[in-house]
C-alpha cells in the first residue's frame, strides 16, 4: 500500500486586529474547527505541528503549551519555525510524519499575534529575522527595502511597470471581498494603489500585506488511517511538498530577478507529484509585496520569465482566468499573520478542490498549488494537492 | 547591541574584511571559516574594496529603535570594484541626487546606537564620489 | 635630537552641512548683520545624526594615513582630543585604532583641554618621538560641541576633525620648538551630565584667550630666538575671526601671515580641531622653507605654541590631498529645524 497523505480537516480564525483575543483564544478557535471539520476526535491527533514566527520569541517561549492547554489536546506539539514561511514549513514536517509512517493523524497549526506590536519598528524588526539580520538589516535594509530591490532588478530587465504592479493587489482586494475569513473584504480601485506615497521606492504605501492575527489549522491523515474508517469524502490528496532555498542575503543571489529557492521546490514538486505546470489551473502564492505575486508564477512556470506582469493584466491570472491565483485575497486581502499564512492558503486549496469555495469558486479543480515564501525567498514551499478517491 | 558581537564584527564592519580562498581565488564578504563557493578551509582575511556603483537603492523610514535615529535615510545595493556585493547605506546626499550606477566611496559612520545608555555600533557606509 | 621630528602627514574632515547667521538669527529675532560684523563668522559646519567625534576623527585619520602612505600598524600612539566624545568612559581612540587598523601595540588614550586637547596630543607625540619610544604618532583633534539655543555660541559651534601623523621619516614640517602656558582660568566650562557648556561672556576675552596666546607664543619666540618677521605664517586658535585677527595684531604680526589659516568664517569654531585645521589649511599651500607658528588655545586654561619649518618632502603629498578649501566648498545649506534635528536637540 502506498503510504499517501491526506488532508481530512481545516478549520481558522477570520484574519485581522483582535487586540481582545490572545494566542491561545485564536488556536482554540482554528483548531477546534479543524477536529469537527475532519470529524475526528481530539484524543486521535498524535503531535500538533505550529508554524509560528513570533509568538515563541517575542512574548512566550512554550507556545506548544499554550496551544495544548487552550486546544484541549493531550498531544505533544513542536513548534517548526521558518521565518515567515513557518505555516508551510510547519506543514512539509507533518507531511513527512505520516510519510514516513511514524503517525496516522496529526494537526498543523499556523499561527501569530502581531497586532500587539504597536511601537513602531517592531514589525521590521521581526520581519527582520527572515533576512540577513547581521548583513542587511543591521546595514540598514528591511525586508520592505530588499523586496523594492528585487522590484527594480525585475522592471529593468523585463520592463514590468507600475501599473501591472498595482494590478496584483487591486486583483486580489477584488476575491477578497468574497471570502468571509479574509482582513479586508472590500475592493480597492487601482488608482489608490497608483497614487499612494512610495513607502520603498517604487513599493507605495498600499501594496503590503497587512501583518495581523490570526490562526488556521489542517488535520492530516495517513491512507492506512482513512482506510480502516468510514470513507472521508472530502478528503484531499497531497501530492507533494518541497522545499528550495537560496543564499540568505540578496547580496549574494546570483540574479534578483528570479527566486530560485521557487524554482527549485516547484520543479521538485511538480516531478513528485508527476505533473507539471499546465496541470495547474489554481494556485495560492506569496503577495506580500506585488512583485511577490510576479515572480511566483514566473518561478512556478506558470507563465513566461519575464511576464508575470503583461499576464496578469491581461486577466489570465483572474478570478476563473486560465489559471486563477490568491482566489482567497491572497496575504493582500487575506491578512498576512505570517505563520498562519501557509496554513490558509492550504486551505483555501482543499476548500476549492472539495468545491466549497462559495462565489470564489474556481471550475474544474483538478490540482492546486500553494507556495510560501520565507524572507526574499531564502526558502521557498511548494505544495501540490489534488482530488482523493471517494 | 551586545559587547560581545560589537567586538567579534568590528574588523568587518569598519574595515571591510572578509576572505579570499587560496584554493579558488574567490572572494567573499562577509568572512566564513570555511569558503562558501568551494568549501576549502584555506581562505585568508581579505579587506574588500574601498568603492563601487551604486546597482539598487531605495528610502527607508521606519526600522528598529536602534537605527531609527538617522531615519529617513538610504539603503543601496552596492557594486564594489572587486565584484563583491553589500548592503549599506548611502549617505551624504539629497536622495534626488541620487542615480543608478553612480560611483561612491566608503565612509565611518554610526551605524546604530543602543538608546542613550547603550553602545554605540560604527560601520562603513559609501557616499557618492 | 638627532633626526628631525615633525609632521609627516595629515589629514582634516569637515561634515557638509551649514548652517548661516542669518538662519539662526531668524529665530531668536537677533540682527545677523549686526552678529556677523561683530564675529566675522557667517555659517558654521554641522554634521548628520549619523556622525560624531569618532566617525570624524576616523575620517581625518584616514585621509592623513592616505597622504602618508604608510602602515598603519607601524602607529604607537594614538590619541584624540576632543570635548565632545561619544562615551564619557569608553575612549574614542581605540575606535580610531580599530578603524584604521591600528589595533595592537599602541598606546591610546582621550584627551579633554577644551579647544586645546588636539594640540596637547600632538605635544604627547612628540615627547614619544623625541625619545624614540614610538616610530610614528597619531594626534587628533575632533569636535562636534553642543551650543546652548539664544546663546552666543550657537552661532559658531561647529564639527570637525583633524588629524597629524608624527614622525621622524620624510617629514613635511619639522618641529623647531615647542612651549605652553597653562593656568586655572574658569571662562568656558561644562559639568559631567550637562548638556551644553557654560562660558563667562566677556571673561572669555583678556583674561583667557588672548593672555594664553600671548604668553605662549612670546615665550616660544624667546626659547628659540626668533621674531614674528620670521614666520611665513601663523596660526591661532578660532573661536571666531575676530580674536585671532587681534591678537596676531597685539603679538607683531601682520594680517597678510594669519589671513591664509583662517577657516572660522565658514565653518565656526571647530574646537579641538580648529587651530589644527588652520595649521593644515597653510600646509595645503606652504613652500619649502616656509616657517608657520601654530598657537592653540583651549578654555580652563592654555595655549600650546609650536614653529614649525617646512622641508621639501611637502611637494611629494599633495598630491590627492582633501584640501581645507575642498572641504570648505563641499557643503549645503540646512534650516534651523533640520540643524536642530542633526544636533539631537529635538529628543525623539
Amino acid at each position: 500500500m502506498s503510504n499517501e497523505v491526506y488532508i481530512i480537516g481545516t478549520g481558522q480564525t477570520r484574519f485581522g486586529e483582535f487586540f481582545d483575543l490572545n494566542i491561545g483564544d485564536l488556536a482554540s478557535e482554528a483548531v477546534s474547527k479543524a477536529i469537527e471539520n475532519a470529524g475526528i476526535g481530539k484524543n486521535e491527533i498524535g503531535t500538533l505541528f505550529i508554524g509560528s514566527t513570533v509568538s515563541n520569541s517575542l512574548s512566550q517561549s512554550s507556545i506548544g503549551g499554550i496551544c495544548t492547554r487552550s486546544c484541549s489536546l493531550s498531544s505533544n506539539a513542536y513548534r517548526i519555525e521558518s521565518g515567515n514561511a513557518s505555516g508551510a514549513a510547519a506543514f512539509h514536517h507533518a507531511f513527512l510524519s505520516i510519510k514516513s509512517g511514524l503517525y496516522d493523524v496529526v494537526a498543523v497549526l499556523g499561527i501569530d499575534k502581531l497586532s500587539d506590536y504597536v511601537q513602531n519598528g517592531t514589525i521590521e524588526k521581526i520581519l527582520a529575522s527572515s533576512i540577513d539580520y547581521q548583513w542587511e538589516y543591521e546595514m540598514g535594509a528591511t525586508l520592505t527595502g530588499l523586496y523594492s530591490f528585487l522590484t527594480q532588478a525585475h522592471m529593468e530587465k523585463y520592463g514590468t511597470t507600475l501599473e501591472q504592479l498595482a494590478y496584483i493587489p487591486t486583483k486580489n482586494h477584488q476575491n477578497g471581498v468574497l471570502n468571509p475569513k479574509a482582513q479586508y473584504r472590500y475592493s480597492i480601485p487601482i488608482e489608490k494603489f497608483l497614487n499612494a506615497k512610495r513607502i520603498a521606492d517604487p513599493i507605495g504605501r498600499f501594496d503590503i500585506a497587512t501583518p495581523c492575527d490570526g490562526a488556521a489549522a489542517i488535520i492530516l491523515a495517513s491512507e492506512r488511517y482513512i482506510e480502516n474508517k468510514k470513507p472521508h469524502s472530502y478528503k484531499v490528496k497531497i501530492l507533494s511538498s518541497a522545499v528550495g532555498s537560496d543564499t540568505l542575503a540578496l547580496q549574494h543571489r546570483e540574479k534578483l530577478t528570479e527566486l530560485k529557492a521557487t524554482k527549485i521546490a516547484a520543479n521538485d514538486a511538480y516531478h513528485k507529484a508527476k505533473l507539471t505546470a499546465s496541470d495547474i489551473n489554481v494556485a495560492e502564492v506569496h503577495d506580500s509585496h506585488p512583485i511577490g505575486e510576479i515572480l511566483a508564477i514566473e518561478d512556478l512556470g506558470l507563465v513566461l520569465k519575464g511576464e508575470g506582469g503583461k499576464t496578469s493584466v491581461e486577466g489570465l491570472t483572474a478570478l476563473n482566468g486560465k489559471i486563477t491565483v490568491n482566489p482567497s485575497g491572497g496575504l493582500k486581502a487575506r491578512g498576512d499573520p505570517f505563520g498562519a499564512t501557509g496554513i490558509a492558503q492550504l486551505i483555501e486549496i482543499v476548500e476549492q478542490i472539495r468545491g466549497n469555495a462559495g462565489k470564489r469558486q474556481v471550475n474544474d479543480v483538478q490540482y492546486g498549488l500553494t507556495q510560501n515564501v520565507m524572507g526574499t525567498g531564502v526558502m521557498s514551499y511548494v505544495s501540490i494537492l489534488g482530488r482523493g478517491e471517494n | 547591541m551586545e559587547p560581545p558581537k560589537i567586538w567579534r564584527e568590528r574588523k568587518e564592519r569598519y574595515l571591510g574584511i572578509g576572505i579570499m580562498c587560496e584554493d579558488c581565488k574567490k572572494k567573499n564578504f562577509p568572512k566564513t571559516r570555511i569558503c562558501p563557493d568551494c568549501g576549502s578551509e584555506n581562505v585568508k582575511p581579505y579587506k574588500i574594496a574601498e568603492r563601487g556603483t551604486l546597482k539598487y537603492f531605495t528610502q527607508i523610514m521606519n526600522t528598529g529603535d536602534e537605527l531609527v535615529f538617522n531615519t529617513p535615510y538610504v539603503v543601496g545595493l552596492v557594486e564594489l570594484e572587486d565584484g563583491i556585493k553589500v548592503t549599506a547605506q548611502i549617505v551624504d546626499c539629497n536622495f534626488k541626487e541620487l542615480k543608478k550606477g553612480m560611483k561612491l566611496e566608503q565612509t565611518f559612520r554610526v551605524i546604530a546606537r543602543n538608546g542613550k545608555e547603550g553602545l554605540i555600533k560604527y560601520g562603513f557606509k559609501f557616499r557618492p564620489i | 635630537m638627532s633626526e628631525k621630528i615633525g609632521i609627516v602627514a595629515y589629514g582634516v574632515y569637515i561634515p557638509r552641512n551649514r548652517i548661516t547667521v542669518d538662519e539662526i538669527a531668524s529665530v531668536w529675532g537677533e540682527d545677523a548683520n549686526e552678529i556677523k560684523t561683530q564675529l566675522q563668522v557667517f555659517e558654521k559646519s554641522v554634521p548628520f545624526p549619523d556622525e560624531d567625534v569618532a566617525t570624524m576623527a576616523v575620517e581625518a585619520a584616514r585621509n592623513a594615513i592616505k597622504q602618508w602612505r604608510g602602515e598603519s600598524e607601524k602607529i604607537g600612539a594614538i590619541y584624540v582630543g576632543s570635548e565632545s566624545h561619544p562615551y564619557a568612559v569608553k575612549p574614542t581612540a581605540t575606535i580610531v585604532a580599530a578603524a584604521i587598523g591600528a589595533e595592537g601595540q599602541t598606546t591610546a588614550a582621550d584627551l579633554e583641554f577644551a579647544c586645546k586637547a588636539g594640540t596637547a596630543g600632538m605635544q604627547m607625540c612628540f615627547g614619544l618621538m623625541q625619545s624614540n619610544m614610538i616610530k610614528v604618532g597619531l594626534a587628533i583633534g575632533s569636535d562636534s560641541s553642543q551650543a546652548k539655543p539664544k546663546d552666543p555660541l550657537e552661532y559658531t559651534a561647529g564639527a570637525g576633525s583633524a588629524a597629524f601623523l608624527i614622525g621622524k621619516q620624510n617629514v613635511i614640517a619639522e618641529l623647531e620648538g615647542m612651549y605652553s602656558y597653562t593656568s586655572d582660568t574658569p571662562d568656558f566650562w561644562r559639568r559631567e551630565g550637562a548638556t551644553f557648556p557654560s562660558h563667562g561672556q566677556r571673561f572669555t576675552g583678556m583674561p583667557a584667550y588672548f593672555d594664553h596666546i600671548i604668553k605662549a607664543t612670546k615665550g616660544l619666540l624667546k626659547k628659540i630666538d626668533r621674531k614674528p618677521e620670521d614666520y611665513d605664517y601663523v596660526t591661532f586658535h578660532q573661536p571666531n575671526t575676530k580674536f585671532p585677527l587681534r591678537v596676531a595684531k597685539m603679538l607683531g604680526f601682520s594680517k597678510e601671515q594669519v589671513e591664509k589659516s583662517l577657516a572660522c568664517k565658514y565653518i565656526g569654531n571647530t574646537y579641538s580641531a580648529s587651530s589644527m585645521i588652520g595649521f593644515a589649511k597653510i600646509l595645503d599651500e606652504a613652500q619649502p622653507g616656509d616657517r608657520v607658528l601654530v598657537t592653540s588655545y583651549g578654555s580652563g586654561a592654555g595655549s600650546d605654541s609650536f614653529s614649525f619649518k617646512i622641508t621639501e618632502n611637502i611637494e611629494k603629498i599633495r598630491d590627492g590631498t582633501k584640501t581645507v578649501q575642498q572641504y570648505i566648498k563641499n557643503k549645503r545649506n540646512i534650516s534651523y529645524g533640520l540643524y536642530s534635528r542633526y544636533k539631537g536637540i529635538l529628543k525623539v
